[in-house]
């Protein structure tokens, strides 16, 4: 069973420096398989943190040396390129084990705070996040995985026949590429998503988070399910887990913390420390549509 | 300032594997190394423990291929600074960390929230070098045929600066900005963040512009510069005349610091270090020196004869960068009757025309009080000329020669960036 959790900081607090290393510490006693740079908002929905987490990332994840980490971003507020560039550096400096989850949530505030060009009629939101995850992912696939050569004796540092311009044209997002970042160790950094955030996105996820009905909808076909409950629903999750209706939990609440450290002592880590998150859950390196060696 | 802070700042320049192009060959190098968290939390302790101001990282926003050709013996990729910062922040304590953020290509709430994580996750040690970009291609990845015109984006870069300030001081606590620094030409912004705040409240700003333009821009908002000086005659001329513009925008000129460039390579002996010079250039083949000019004028020169000299209309009819540019930039090894394999090896010599300085430890230490005794700059912005070696001579021989001469301190005197200033800056 697959133990997930948010984190964030608290509001207005003068100690939330030493709050957020300690709540890292205990997650990481806990052994979390997923911890997910976020928060949730009043109805459970799961929104970008206060901390901007892509900058957090590759500092909590010296504290948080061995889960799945996740940054929740704005997906209809960041810029392909951006996300891209850093998520690639994410992915190396973790080992592999970086996630991104591409949110709606919090939309207003960042309407707000991003100004009038980003207001976008409701209707167009699931558009713009699926050509968000696109673009970005065409800039992952500039370059082939086995680009990188470094061979000092021959002076060859990278094959160029294996990085091109991706050129890639969305209804929302236009990139030419190549990205000035290597493909990933993931191939693409794992794709992580809120049911109650999105649904009806044309893009599967590799990680699916929702109740017990979302999760057996079309919505989270091949994806790790993980069922969103609180201390009050657990041991009705745990059942739904034990019936192969899902794979984990995603540990909600004010007292996650405290629940997560509590089922850890019943439930054994299943995911194995060390290798990259896509090996971890047996999913497979994402295919690269402009490889000259793709094999359909 | 304070004498215990000293009077000689140092900030680390780094980029993956040095400052000389073909130093990845080099048999001490560890090129792949760079794609590892230990390689970075190594160099950061190592930079801290010299009592550096602060470690910078450049970062570009453009593929880094010319006419669609990607170069195959340069070392890139250059990772992402941000990524490279915050990792550096979980294994230090003090020594500031400056990530280079386009003020074209971003929005103001997404670059004051990316700095108020990096001063989180450092408690108070970020930087911001605001860079503007210049490279043509980068319009492309953002969707846009062309770049911003020149002035037109110092002057997006001054209302970004002062935009992104007003999300820093909200969420300090600060009255409200005023209005137009949320709403004129360039942004129409309802709200703030609710990101956290931290020690120094908002990153520290650095600037590089060397067009008056760009140094209009640093006198009236950075508290630290830098720039190229290939001599004290040079440096103190840039320091003059930043200052002059400082006084005439009502700000003190000593609540700066000028940090001009300098690559190094060190040696036991004079000649130990010329030697590795040379084998630092020849390191770099013509192959290779070829691929960084072109991607210095966005044109495939490997398609060209390297034994024939360049052949200016046919690169200036479909060349990346302006024509008018490129053409002044060649024209000269055209006259001198160069090869194209001659002007791109001579081109490598001098990246980026810092200073380079070769020779011993206490040969490096003189030169650097003497500019600093001289009035030619603050400090140095120091690029090794290939990592991490020549970072670990320079720590282990160099900054404790500096710090017997009371030129460098022994200790921090506070934990922010900016109280290693000593600047005393007040917004």
């Amino acid at each position: 069973m697959y133990l997930s959790i948010s984190i964030d900081v608290p509001a207005r607090d003068g100690t939330a420096f030493a709050q957020l290393g300690r709540l890292a510490d205990r997650v990481e006693g806990a052994a979390a398989d997923f911890v997910l740079l976020a928060r949730a908002n009043d109805g459970g929905a799961l929104e970008p943190g206060r901390l901007e987490a892509v900058v957090t990332l590759p500092w909590i994840t010296r504290r948080l040396a061995t889960p799945v980490v996740v940054a929740a971003l704005p997906a209809l507020h960041s810029v392909p390129f951006h996300i891209a560039r850093a998520l690639s550096a994410a992915d190396f400096l973790t080992g592999g084990r970086a996630g991104w989850m591409p949110l709606l949530g919090g939309g207003a505030r960042f309407d707000a705070a991003y100004g009038d060009v980003y207001h976008l009629p409701s209707a167009d939101a699931v558009a713009k996040h699926d050509d968000f995850i696109r673009a970005t992912r065409a800039l992952w696939d500039s370059w082939d995985q086995d680009a990188l050569i470094i061979d000092k004796a021959s002076g060859a540092y990278l094959d160029s026949a294996k990085v091109r311009r991706v050129d890639y044209r969305g209804p929302f997002f236009k990139t030419m590429g190549p990205l000035n970042a290597a493909r990933p160790p993931q191939g693409h950094p794992l794709l992580v998503r809120d049911l109650d955030d999105v649904a009806g996105s044309a893009i599967p996820a590799d990680v699916v988070l929702g109740g017990v009905d979302q999760v057996a909808g079309g919505d989270a076909r091949g994806a790790v399910r993980l069922l969103k409950t609180t201390a009050a629903t657990v041991a009705q999750a745990e059942a739904l887990v034990r019936e192969g209706r899902a794979e984990g939990l995603h540990l909600m609440g004010a007292d996650a913390i405290d629940l997560l450290e509590a089922l850890r002592l019943r439930h054994a880590r299943r995911s194995a420390p060390g290798a990259t998150a896509r090996a971890r859950l047996g999913l497979d390196m994402p295919a690269n549509p402009y490889s000259k060696k793709v094999t359909a | 300032m304070s004498r215990e802070n000293g009077r000689l700042h140092l900030w680390a320049f780094l980029q993956g594997i040095g400052f000389f192009p073909g130093g990845w060959r080099d048999a001490k190098a560890t090129p792949g190394a760079v794609f590892h968290r230990a390689y970075y939390e190594r160099v950061a302790r190592m930079v801290e423990d010299a009592r550096f101001d602060a470690i910078v990282f450049g970062d570009q926003l453009q593929g880094r291929d010319a006419a669609g050709r990607t170069p195959g013996r340069l070392a890139i990729p250059t990772l992402d600074p941000f990524t490279l910062l915050s990792v550096m922040a979980g294994v230090t304590s003090r020594v500031g960390l400056v990530a280079t953020v386009s003020t074209t290509y971003n929005e103001p709430a997404e670059v004051a929230a990316k700095f108020a994580a990096l001063n989180f996750v450092s408690e108070g040690r970020a930087g911001w070098n605001i860079v503007t970009t210049a490279h043509p291609n980068s319009a492309w990845n953002f969707g846009e045929p062309e770049l911003l015109e020149k002035s037109a984006r110092y002057i997006r870069a001054q209302a970004f600066v002062d935009a992104a300030d007003a999300f820093w001081r909200a969420a300090a606590g600060s009255p409200m900005a005023t209005a137009e620094a949320l709403r004129n030409q360039w942004f129409q912004i309802d709200g703030t963040l609710d990101f956290p705040t931290s020690p120094q409240y908002r990153p520290v700003l650095v600037q590089a512009g060397q067009s008056p333009d760009g140094r209009h821009f640093a006198a009236k908002s950075a508290e630290a510069i830098f720039c190229p000086a290939p001599t004290i005659d040079a440096g103190r001329a840039f320091r003059d005349d930043i200052h002059e513009r400082a006084r005439a925008l009502g700000r003190d000129p000593t609540k700066m610091l000028i940090m001009p460039g300098l690559a190094f390579i060190l040696g036991d002996t004079e000649e130990e270090a010329q030697r590795k010079h040379r084998h630092m250039l020849e390191l770099a083949d013509d192959q290779l020196c070829i691929e960084y000019l072109s991607e210095s004028i966005g044109f495939d020169l490997t398609r060209l004869p390297a034994d024939k000299p360049f052949p200016l209309d046919e690169i200036c009819a479909t060349c990346e960068f302006p024509p008018a540019d490129v053409r002044r930039m060649l024209t000269p090894a055209v006259e001198a009757g160069q090869t194209i394999a001659e002007a791109c090896r001579d081109y490598a010599r001098k990246p980026r025309g810092h200073a380079i300085f070769v020779g011993t430890a206490e040969q490096m230490a003189d030169r650097m009080e003497t500019w600093i005794d001289a009035g030619a700059c603050d400090g140095f912005t120091l690029q090794p000329g290939f990592m991490p070696s020549e970072l670990e001579l320079f720590c282990a021989h160099v900054a404790p020669l500096l710090q017997a001469r009371g030129l460098l301190r022994r200790e921090y005197q506070g934990p922010t960036l900016r109280d290693h200033l000593g600047c005393d800056f007040q917004a």
